[in-house]
């Protein structure tokens, strides 16, 4: 069986429920190689110190995606992490996805950013793209009710990947493969926060040549890192 | 026997569903393995439950014992229900603005049959204390509580206001739903009272089947719910296919 990649997980705890800190036992039952990870922390305390807690991790099946805080964190030091994605959390942290800081820091980046849709939306991306079009962005948790906003995004902005884990309705995953094909679509699930089950057993049932398959499991993850 | 007691064929305003239906649904039915899924067609829980619940009686004799039907009651137009050849009623509190213990849903509760209620956690209509309410009315007619209260931080509250109601039974779908939090209610409630449903083709069937499979759960759990517990309920109304 080819590699399997969650280009969406995050590691430590949460506020609001009790769950794994650990993504590592979850995915060894569910069979995921390597996946992208953030840290909690980042997320719902300070993203400095949860880019420190990801950085302390060493194990290379956990691919670090720290946070980018235009602004907070200095550019030269985002330029040092050797890292392959980083993170984009506007709305969370308050900031503007197009104003002139953070664009001052994407246009300087050399890798791919990801992006929650919830954490912005489709007219700011579209815009993001507009302003850099050489810059990878990986869209994660895109829901279901908005296919048709997320594929005019696709249409207008062809350096935009998709995370599929949240494409939850019936034929989704398939309809945008057909639209745009499978490199543009990767595996992922936003575990533990959000569900992995369902989308890993989608993976092995997709309607899809296997081609197509593999590169939603690994093979577009890989090519965008 | 693996049995989907949420689904629904037809398409809805809010959003596309590439495919919604009911031959897409049987072919991922083959795919992965379920034997048949009660279907209400979107038509009827949205503007038009007569018209609606003719195209779910269609969609079901066009692929006998595959799909049951729940009929949609809709408490302002006030149509017709049947007895026999149907799983039982779906209701859906929220699109039709009417709470759940309302009065005007009484005609539906005086059948006897299994009810499917969307339940949706602090909704003003389908709120679970009012799956409480409505289960202690009428301790003799399976209550299913589609959902479980949809949001995660209602799925505890959800089990706990209905623990003490043995008819009312927590059914899995929901966008934001994990496999962990099956596990959990099975752990809560017991695995005996809980149901698989998916929402295809609202939502992908596949997603929906995948957290039950997947689910930490041990295996004789699973079997109750992915299908033992819903076959229970319906007894004679669960016919074989064909």
């Amino acid at each position: 069986m080819p590699k399997l990649m969650d280009a969406h997980r995050l590691i430590g705890p949460v506020p609001f429920d009790d769950l794994p800190a650990d993504p590592r036992p979850e995915m060894d039952r569910l069979g995921i190689d390597r996946a992208c990870v953030t840290h909690t922390l980042s997320l719902y305390s300070g993203a400095q110190a949860g880019n420190e807690a990801l950085f302390a991790l060493d194990d290379p099946r956990l691919i670090p995606v720290p946070a980018v805080l235009p602004g907070d964190i200095a550019l030269d030091e985002v330029l040092e992490w050797d890292v392959p994605l980083v993170r984009l959390c506007p709305r969370r942290h308050g900031f503007d996805l197009n104003g002139p800081t953070s664009l001052r820091y994407l246009s300087a980046l050399t890798v791919p950013v990801a992006v929650e849709l919830d954490d912005t939306d489709p007219a700011q991306l579209r815009a993001l793209a507009a302003h850099l079009p050489d810059l990878r962005i990986l869209l994660l948790n895109p829901g279901y009710r908005r296919l048709r906003a997320v594929a005019e995004l696709m249409d207008a902005a062809p350096r935009v990947v998709l995370e599929i884990g949240t494409v939850n309705t019936q034929g989704g995953v398939e309809w945008l493969a057909r639209r745009f094909g499978a490199r543009r679509l990767v595996f992922g699930t936003g575990a533990p926060v959000l569900d992995d089950c369902g989308p890993r057993f989608l993976l092995d049932h997709l309607d899809l040549p296997q081609h197509d398959i593999d590169l939603i499991r690994a093979g577009s993850l890989e090519a965008l890192l | 026997m693996i049995l989907d007691a949420h689904g629904h064929v037809g398409t809805w305003p809010d959003f596309l569903i590439p495919d919604p239906t009911a031959d897409g649904l049987i072919a991922t039915m083959d795919r992965i393995g379920v034997s048949a899924m009660g279907i209400s067609h979107l038509l009827a829980v949205g503007p038009d439950a007569a018209a609606g619940n003719r195209l779910a009686f269609e969609a079901a004799r066009s692929h006998p014992g595959r799909f049951g039907v729940w009929q949609v009651y809709n408490p302002h137009q006030r149509n017709p229900l049947v007895t026999e050849g149907v799983w039982g009623v779906k209701l859906h509190p929220d699109v039709h603005e009417c709470p759940l213990d309302d009065p005007r849903y009484d005609p539906v509760w005086e059948l006897g049959l299994p009810v499917l209620a969307h339940g949706q956690t602090d909704s003003p209509w389908s709120d679970p204390s009012r799956f409480a309410v409505v289960a202690a009315r009428h301790p003799d007619v399976p209550l299913l509580m589609g959902h479980s209260g949809l949001w995660p931080y209602g799925f505890a509250r959800a089990a706990r206001l209905v623990a003490n109601h043995a008819n009312v039974l927590l059914e899995t779908c929901g966008s934001k739903t994990t496999g962990r939090w099956i596990a959990r209610l099975a752990a809560m409630a017991g695995a005996d009272r809980v149901v698989f449903g998916s929402d295809a083709c609202f939502l992908d069937l596949r997603v929906g089947f995948g957290r039950v499979a997947l689910a930490p759960l041990a295996e004789p759990d699973r079997a109750l719910i992915q299908g033992g517990n819903l076959a229970r309920i319906l007894g004679h109304r669960l016919t074989p296919r064909i």
